[in-house]
């Protein structure tokens, strides 16, 4: 959809539809895209274009979406890294975390 | 410019010349198609091997053995190894590294071995060119204490007499089979095939003088990867985790069936102990192994043996349906014995927990027929256990039964002698019974201290060795026939144990004794059938008919296999078993494949097991004449307790298991440097490139260059 088209007050509100609903059901190991999605469409509509009134509230749930998305990225990071390295040493606590094990490697 | 008009009235009004050209499309469409012709790609390139053993993985409580290699297969530069000094061109010098290394049989040591292991990220692979006669010094790649940790001696047993610290029985045991290799290893025979492939590193990788050799290289490509990893606690984990999204069997555990057979029926439904039976077993082991995957030709080590008891069983058919003597004697072959005795652990667990219809206090004692093929020699050695006969009664049941043996040698050539010192059981089912019970027993070997046999549990163990040789110029049909050197041997060993046997279940006639003999005739063709070519005339009478089909024109492969494949010796060895001992009865085949006498019989089925089997063609006709063959042949399962328990980490018994894999395949090309596929695919990338930004351009300049001229007009006439 394109947001050239869309009146402002309409823009403020999906910006806040999608900062919201990852909040509400914080935890799902994927809505950390949806607020991806949220910096990356209202970049430009929050920091780069000329100034109007909701422009502030669109900011601050760009910028609250940022912030959710840099945590979710650190602690998966940090869980997969810790994952992939240590899961053949973990015997079977590894293999029955895992949907898939690799077959013939330990 | 306005042509077009101009060709559609054309072809409206041309309708006669439209059909004859759409009749010409056809005709040229039809010719298309049977012109032509497959050339494929993949042929002018790749090489396939046609003949490839794998060696696989195998995996026990706490190590995994044998030979893996990665998902897509390893690709190595070919090298012909001359010598062990040569090795250091693998190792360190050769430029173009990793490499597979060609050997042959006289380099397969364990010295090469464990090089070749130490620096394997330099090895692709290893391949083994098997030679067509064997090697004179000898080879065993088992260890040098078979069975070490399942037998009876351990630290608690007697610690002098554990690990073999009093005698090495297989002193030439290089360890090769229980290591553990990271690349794969392939044997092939000494043919066409193996020579071509030594003459394509001849052609292209020999190294003349000193210089490198130039690419292209041969290169081969082997595929043997096992799915199973660690240990068989962790493969059985894996085997069973429902929470995966595909939930695959990555290994199974190794086993089959034990064949048993009673001088008296027994029934199979009255399990425990019985009160007032008395039995002697006669015991001999049906499996052997090599270093490579599905190959144990094993002819001293197992069949020796089991040929022996067979012959054994026969010549008291008459001794033991006349007059019965008093106790049963139990003809026992078992299965899996090579990996830590899997057919004797599994039948004395079950006669510890009234799984069979027999006790451990029903076994009055043991007579266990080990390696017994003599090359030559006329002496036969009594071993006995020297920790049970410290016990009085033990011990004058024992002599009892040397005594016994010794006076059935009389007369014959052979003589029995016991060891002269103090001496441990050689590996042996008996030893699981003695870790249940001290019983009195022996084990018949044909060495004294050490094995004599140079080739134990490798693919060198076969007819060659024993000694088979037929005169040249025979047909199948008369080499069959032709009695042996060796067969005369083992019949010798035959009639002295059954003779044994018969005084040892109480026979007492000795009009009777004397008329027990083994037939030189039949042992002569268990040992073809068995070591030379088992789709043969006198196997094919006595099997059934959809066996028939599976038995082949080479030996038999000994190996034990994974519980679910039935393996060819122990089908074999029951059908023999049955022909042997039991009786052929008149009843109808649908009575016979339903185990009763006649339509209300409920009971026989308990008891003994009928057998329709093919029979021979009578003279005058082709057609078989089948017949019922009534006989208390048994298959119990030989299937360790450890998997019944689900003791995967049991230090008790066995736990051997078998990876499965994919595919297993090999094949040959030649491969360029790697500069030229770095280049090739520089230039590709750089065309990529190099087009996209030529369509970018001509787009985005399109008004530019696409706009002289064409005004669309309608044209009218």
């Amino acid at each position: 959809m394109n947001l050239e088209r869309l009146p402002n007050e309409e823009k403020l509100s999906l910006c806040r539809k999608y900062y919201l609903v990852p909040l509400a059901v914080s935890g799902f190991a994927f809505l950390p895209f949806l607020w991806l999605v949220n910096v990356v469409w209202f970049f430009r509509e929050a920091f780069l274009k000329p100034s109007y009134t909701e422009q502030l509230q669109i900011k601050a749930y760009v910028k609250r979406s940022a912030l959710g998305l840099l945590l979710w990225v650190a602690v998966l990071t940090t869980w997969i890294t810790i994952y992939q390295h240590f899961r053949a040493e973990w015997g079977e606590v590894g293999d029955y975390l895992s949907f898939t094990i690799p077959l013939g490697i330990p | 410019m306005s042509t077009l008009p101009v060709v559609f009235s054309a072809f409206q009004t041309r309708k006669m010349d439209l059909l004859s050209n759409k009749w010409i499309i056809n005709l040229i469409f039809c010719l298309f198609f049977t012109g032509i012709s497959c050339n494929s790609v993949e042929n002018k390139i790749y090489v396939h091997l046609n003949y490839s053993i794998p060696c696989v993985r195998l995996l026990n409580a706490t190590h995994q053995i044998g030979c893996q290699s990665s998902l897509s297969g390893d690709v190595g530069v070919l090298h012909v190894l001359e010598s062990e000094a040569n090795l250091d061109w693998v190792l360190q010098n050769g430029p173009n590294p990793p490499y597979m290394v060609i050997l042959d049989s006289t380099l397969f040591t364990r010295s090469v071995m464990m090089k070749l292991k130490t620096g394997s990220s330099r090895v692709a692979g290893v391949v083994v060119v098997a030679p067509s006669s064997n090697p004179a010094e000898g080879f065993s790649p088992h260890t040098t204490c078979p069975n070490e940790n399942s037998g009876v001696y351990s630290e608690s047993y007697d610690p002098a007499l554990a690990h073999c610290n009093v005698t090495k029985w297989n002193p030439l045991g290089n360890g090769l089979s229980y290591e553990e290799y990271d690349f794969p290893m392939f044997s092939l025979k000494d043919d066409n095939d193996t020579q071509a492939i030594k003459q394509c590193y001849y052609d292209h990788n020999h190294v003349v003088n000193g210089s490198s050799p130039r690419y292209p290289l041969c290169a081969m490509q082997l595929y043997s990867h096992m799915s199973a990893v660690t240990d068989t606690a962790t493969c059985m984990r894996r085997n069973g985790i429902n929470f995966s999204l595909n939930p695959e069997t990555v290994c199974d555990p190794l086993g089959d069936f034990n064949v048993l057979a009673s001088t008296r029926p027994l029934n199979y439904t009255d399990k425990g102990h019985k009160t007032g039976e008395s039995v002697v077993i006669a015991a001999a082991r049906l499996d052997s192994r090599s270093f490579f995957f599905d190959i144990a030709p094993g002819a001293e080590s197992a069949a020796s043996g089991f040929v022996t008891l067979l012959a054994a069983a026969h010549a008291l058919r008459n001794a033991t349906q006349d007059a019965q003597p008093n106790r049963t004697i139990l003809y026992a072959f078992f299965q899996g014995e090579t990996f830590d005795y899997i057919g004797s652990s599994r039948l004395v667990y079950d006669m510890d927990n009234k799984q069979f219809p027999l006790d451990l206090d029903n076994v009055h004692s043991v007579v266990e027929i080990g390696q017994v093929g003599l090359h030559g020699e006329s002496k036969l050695w009594v071993h006995t256990d020297p920790v049970s006969r410290r016990n009085s009664s033990v011990n004058e049941e024992v002599e009892k039964l040397i005594r016994n043996l010794n006076s059935s040698a009389l007369n014959l050539s052979l003589s029995l002698q016991e060891p002269s010192f103090s001496q441990p059981l050689p590996p042996s089912s008996f030893q699981r019974f003695l870790r249940a019970r001290p019983i009195p027993g022996v084990v018949i070997q044909n060495h004294n201290s050490s094995f004599t046999n140079r080739y134990y549990e490798s693919m060198y163990d076969n007819a060659e060795y024993l000694n088979m040789s037929y005169p040249p110029n025979l047909t199948p049909e008369e080499q069959l026939e032709y009695v042996t050197d060796a067969a005369k041997a083992l019949t010798e060993v035959a009639t002295i144990v059954a003779r044994a046997l018969y005084t040892q279940a109480g026979g007492s006639d000795p009009i009777q004794l004397k008329n027990i003999n083994a037939d030189s005739q039949m042992v002569t063709q268990m040992l073809y059938g068995f070591l030379v070519k088992s789709n043969n005339s006198w196997f094919q009478q006595m099997v059934p008919s959809d066996f028939a089909i599976h038995l082949r024109d080479r030996p038999t492969n000994f190996y034990v296999g994974v519980t679910q494949q039935h393996s060819e010796p122990t089908l074999l060895v029951q059908y023999l078993l049955a022909n042997l001992t039991g009786t052929t009865v008149n009843i109808t085949q649908d009575n016979c494949q339903n185990q009763r006498e006649d339509e209300d019989d409920k009971e026989s089925k308990h008891i003994y097991s009928y057998m329709w089997v093919q029979g021979a063609a009578p003279p005058n006709s082709t057609e078989r004449v089948a017949f019922c063959v009534r006989s208390t042949v048994r298959l119990s399962k030989a299937l360790s307790p450890a998997f019944d328990l689900e003791e995967y980490t049991s230090k008790d018994y066995s736990t051997w298991t078998e990876s499965r894999w994919k595919s297993i395949k090999g094949r040959i090309f030649l491969v360029a440097s790697h500069e030229l596929e770095m280049l090739t695919l520089g230039v590709g990338v750089a065309v990529l490139i190099a087009s996209l930004m030529l369509t970018y351009i001509i787009s985005s300049k399109a008004d530019i260059l696409f706009s002289s001229g064409r005004e669309p007009t309608a044209a009218t006439y």
